[in-house]
């Protein structure tokens, strides 16, 4: 059997410059669409036999983005629009772009503005997603979507292919749980920038491959003899925690990553997407369904609940709060998820982190405190 | 067990500090050098101190550096986050402390301490000078003061001249303006004060502010920010004569635990 290091050095690659596989994708005729976060849902792309492109942002210095957005903006939307006037996207067909926070609903506007050749679809959902009314709001909206993501490709788009797009992508998350799960169980073998790169992957290539690539890396790990590692063990939130630098300081401060409620990471493989007969309706109640994030309308701050849950699950030591830069929803949270931790006592450090942070030497020193901290 | 020698090097961006320690409870001899990390500072620190207690490195037993540069301090046997070593070396000083602020040179940072002097929880400004050393240095040369001079002028202030930006490179602008209105130094000194006295202020309430607050770093040595300081957070503060050697104590004492477990 393959060696685990040898199975995760493809995802790294991957994750160092994912412009090559967009690149890939387009060399082979194929329509790409790029996705912004948070939850626009990949099925609408892949039903219309499109590949979705995840656009997460990406570390690089913002030149030509700064005329459309002030500095104290999100980072992930400040790069993505750099990406874009660089010409780094080019060739995507659309990008999808949510309205679930402040920041993004300027962000169609800009794009529209400063990109122009590549085309938005606005996705809009009820913000009261888990009534009925609110379903039925959401569910229209994804069949709008997928109605103009048809148009794009040229093609009609089935329920047939759309449930045969969601069954691919319960088939990821249920792949990632299985992972998640076996890196935590082997911390020797899975570094957190490790356990980081395979999920975020998979937001760069077609979901089939990755689910391939991540059973096998998940078979390996599983064969490994039981780990002996003596670490602190942490649980993770917030909306990105993919910095290989901060990573890498996560690791060498003896920590890894037993879990997390990221919204890029776990958040969205927790729960899969419900089969129902109308396969729109699955998507809208899996929107429905996700807790942990904090763009999702969540009056009794179930995030705070489940954050609670998952770090005892995990036997957590702490919880890590990688805290995006300027981003207004997260800080909200911040107040009452604390006072959760506090009251369950579990302790909890935050590091403020954007994707353009030159140096992370001060997280370092908070980091290294809070594994001093924890270890007494 | 015989007297134990452990050091401390605390190398911060401004500063390098050198403590001696014997066997864990007397401090044999201590050293500042105003130059940090990168320059030679922490060299002239540690043969300063060594110098000062008649030593020499090879009769130390453990050298542990901290601070901004600790992984580049030369000689050190092993390093210990500033955040460990000023709650160490805060609960030395003053065993009853349960709130430590430290104002160095680029940073601040309030650690809350349990009754046994363990650190609990802490919290750091984010990455910007205003409200720390530097800050005050800069006003201080905006001024031509020397910032060893700003506690004695706001001591002479009988107003303020408040300063209300909370960014250094602002604030400068700000203080250029009013002294181009003439106002009286000492109080616009007494507003600089302020104005990091109310940033320090939200961190550490922000943590939770527990009696008896004890001050540690550089700008501990600035009466006048502690005044302002105690006035935001409606307590006393404690400055121990060391304050500014907490770190370096702090990092002597992590040394000597360490001898303590090996033996």
């Amino acid at each position: 059997m393959e060696k685990p290091e040898n199975l995760l050095a493809p995802f790294r690659a991957l994750c160092r410059n994912p412009g090559a596989q967009l690149d890939k994708v387009l060399a082979e005729g194929k329509k790409a669409v790029g996705v912004l976060p948070y939850f626009c849902p990949e099925e609408l792309v892949y039903a219309v036999g499109m590949r979705p492109f995840g656009l997460w942002g990406a570390e690089l210095e913002c030149a030509s983005s700064g005329r459309y957005y002030p500095g104290f903006i999100c980072s992930i939307l400040h790069t993505t629009l750099e990406m874009g006037l660089r010409g780094m996207l080019d060739g995507l067909s659309a990008v999808m772009v949510p309205t679930c926070c402040d920041a993004l609903k300027s962000f169609g506007p800009n794009w529209k503005y400063g990109v122009g050749a590549i085309p938005v679809i606005d996705a809009a959902w009820g913000q009261n997603r888990k009534t009925p009314a609110g379903e039925e709001f959401t569910r229209a909206s994804f069949r709008r979507i997928l109605g103009r993501l048809a148009e794009l490709a040229g093609r009609r788009a089935s329920d047939a292919a759309l449930a045969e797009a969601i069954a691919v992508c319960n088939e990821n998350r249920a792949a990632l749980r299985a992972f998640t799960a076996a890196a935590a169980a082997h911390p020797e073998a899975v570094s957190p920038a490790d356990r980081s790169a395979v999920l975020k992957a998979g937001f760069f290539l077609d979901r089939k491959e990755h689910t391939a690539m991540v059973r096998a890396l998940t078979e390996a790990l599983n064969a490994l003899p039981e780990s002996r590692w003596k670490g602190l063990r942490l649980v993770t939130t917030g909306i990105l925690a993919d910095s290989p630098a901060l990573l890498d300081i996560l690791g060498e401060s003896g920590f890894a990553v037993m879990d997390d409620q990221v919204a890029q990471e776990s958040v969205l493989f927790r729960r899969d997407v419900p089969v129902t007969e109308d396969p729109a309706l699955g998507l809208a109640r899996y929107l429905g369904q996700a807790e942990g994030c904090s763009v999702l309308y969540d009056p009794g701050k179930e995030r705070g609940r489940e954050l609670v849950r998952l770090a005892r699950a995990a036997k957590a030591d702490g919880v890590l709060w990688v805290m995006a830069k300027f981003c207004d929803p997260e800080e909200f949270d911040l107040v009452p998820v604390k006072r959760m931790l506090e009251d369950a006592g579990i302790p909890l450090l935050t590091v403020e982190a954007d994707q353009q942070s030159a140096s992370y030497e001060q997280a370092r020193s908070a980091l290294e405190a809070f594994a001093e901290m924890l270890r007494g | 067990m015989d007297d134990v020698l452990t050091l401390g090097m605390d190398v911060g961006s401004t500063t390098s500090k050198c403590l001696i320690l014997r066997s864990g409870a007397e401090i044999a001899a201590a050293a500042l050098i105003p130059a940090g990390t990168g320059t030679s500072g922490p060299r002239r620190a540690l043969e300063e101190a060594l110098d000062k207690a008649g030593l020499k490195r090879e009769d130390v037993a453990v050298v542990t550096a901290t601070g901004y540069g600790r992984a580049t301090c030369p000689g050190a046997d092993h390093t210990a986050s500033e955040l460990s070593c000023h709650a160490l070396g805060a609960h030395f000083l003053i065993p009853e402390a349960r709130t430590v602020v430290d104002i160095g040179g680029q940073d601040a940072k309030a650690l809350r301490l349990n009754p046994e002097g363990k650190l609990v929880s802490f919290l750091m400004n984010d990455k910007c000078a205003a409200g720390t050393g530097r800050f005050l240095e800069v006003m201080a040369r905006v001024l031509e003061k020397e910032v060893s001079d700003l506690a004695e002028m706001d001591a002479q202030a009988t107003g303020v001249v408040p300063i209300s930006s909370t960014c250094t490179v602002f604030a400068e602008s700000e203080v250029i303006s009013q002294l181009a209105k003439g106002v009286s130094l000492p109080e616009l000194v007494k507003g600089i004060h302020m104005s990091v006295a109310v940033r320090t202020a939200s961190l550490v309430r922000r943590l939770g502010v527990t009696a008896p607050v004890v001050m540690t770093g550089g700008v501990a040595r600035n009466a006048g920010v502690v005044r302002a300081l105690e006035k935001e957070l409606d307590t006393p503060i404690r400055v121990p004569p060391l304050a500014q050697l907490a770190g370096a104590l702090g990092a002597a004492i992590y040394g000597w635990e360490h001898v303590r477990e090996k033996r």
